[in-house]
């Protein structure tokens, strides 16, 4: 993919995930109390709720994505040579992909009932 | 008369380990620049002092140097200005150091070139046998003037972040110089010169943090040439080839009758 169309979307991401991570910190710090926010049952029944797993799932991808292509810039930056930029781009994709999937995991599990309330 | 106190960095690469600084005592004048400080101490004091210059005025940029820890040239920069009881000057970074202040520039120049910065046309036989002249209306002209005030003393480049990290990013004066001919209404080669740096080294590396823009000593904006530049990288289009070039090619001159 050309970089400019990488940069599009990193800077795509990074507008989505402040609006998304606003919204998740609100919902967190500021309708739930914060000490129940992070209680096991409160966060399961936030993942049953169809319309927020959704956004968090939203959320993982667009974090993820922005996090690993932020890294994969300053990985080109410390050296130039045509290994090392095969081998990060390759490493990002593989990153990307491996941590969305295990996050759409924990998603998918807590949603299905795959963890028990 | 009072004195400034001249602090130069020696450093020889071929007999050197490491560089040292020399401090030498140079009679102070009113307009005293650095460059007539480091000409003084060359001349009266120390003939192994390494100085590049030419033209004293700002012109040629060959006396770039880091003066006070900044780049600037020394033609340019006055010791009162300076306000200080000592003047260090330093090679630029980011360059090879050839001797004690002067610096290789051959990287900055290659990578000038690469920009193939130059007005490039498809209409060969006229570029070769011109009939015509190419135009540029005054607005036009506008949109890159500063850019072509560009010395290439190098300061932008020896002052940019990126390049200390990226040895193939082209740096703020060739992508400035990038930006200046593909802009350039009478310029066809601005396809060529997005593709090239729409690269992972390329015009998306800057980090916008303004340094280059900040020491020129021409008041060139290169950081602003390299933010306008990524829009056209994004749609991948020179503003003539997009269809907003004006008429290139003005009518030939009509010839003139003699006084009846």
């Amino acid at each position: 993919m050309k970089e400019s169309r990488l940069m599009l979307i990193q800077y795509a991401t990074a507008v989505v995930a402040v609006a998304l991570v606003s919204v998740h910190l609100i919902m967190q710090g500021v309708i739930y109390p914060y000490s129940t926010a992070i209680s096991f049952s409160n966060i399961l029944s936030i993942y049953r709720n169809g319309f927020y797993a959704i956004f968090l799932e939203a959320l993982l991808v667009v974090v993820l994505v922005h996090g690993f292509n932020g890294l994969r810039i300053i990985l080109h930056e410390i050296r130039q040579t045509k290994p090392w930029t095969m081998w990060v781009d390759i490493g990002t994709v593989v990153a990307i992909v491996a941590t969305v999937a295990y996050g759409t995991r924990t998603v998918i599990l807590a949603v299905f009932g795959g963890v028990a309330g | 008369m009072s004195e400034v106190k001249l602090v130069v960095q020696r450093f020889d690469p071929f007999t050197d380990a490491k560089p040292r600084l020399a401090e030498y005592s140079v009679p102070k004048r009113e307009g005293m620049t650095v460059l007539d400080a480091l000409l003084y101490a060359r001349d009266y004091i120390d003939h192994s002092i390494a100085v590049r210059f030419s033209c004293r005025q700002a012109s040629c940029g060959s006396c770039g140097m880091k003066i006070n820890g900044r780049p600037r040239l020394a033609c340019y920069t006055q010791v009162d200005e300076l306000k200080s009881e000592k003047v260090l000057t330093q090679p630029m970074d980011n360059f090879a150091i050839v001797k004690d202040l002067v610096t290789d520039l051959d990287s900055f120049f290659a990578k000038h070139r690469q920009m193939m910065p130059y007005v490039i046309r498809s209409d060969v036989q006229e570029v070769e046998n011109p009939t015509r002249e190419y135009l540029m209306k005054p607005d036009e002209l506008e949109r890159v003037l500063q850019f072509t005030y560009c010395i290439k003393c190098g300061l932008c480049t020896s002052s940019c972040p990126t390049v200390a990290m990226d040895t193939k990013f082209p740096g703020p004066q060739a992508l400035a110089q990038a930006y200046r001919y593909t802009m350039d209404e009478r310029d066809e080669g601005g396809e060529k010169r997005l593709e090239m740096l729409d690269d992972a080294h390329g015009v998306w590396r800057c980090h916008f943090a303004g340094s280059c823009s900040f020491v020129c000593p021409k008041g060139v904006d290169p950081a602003l040439g390299i933010q306008l530049l990524r829009r056209h990288v994004l749609s991948g289009k020179a503003p003539r080839n997009a269809g907003e070039g004006a008429k290139l090619v003005s009518p030939a001159a009509p010839e003139q009758k003699p006084p009846s």
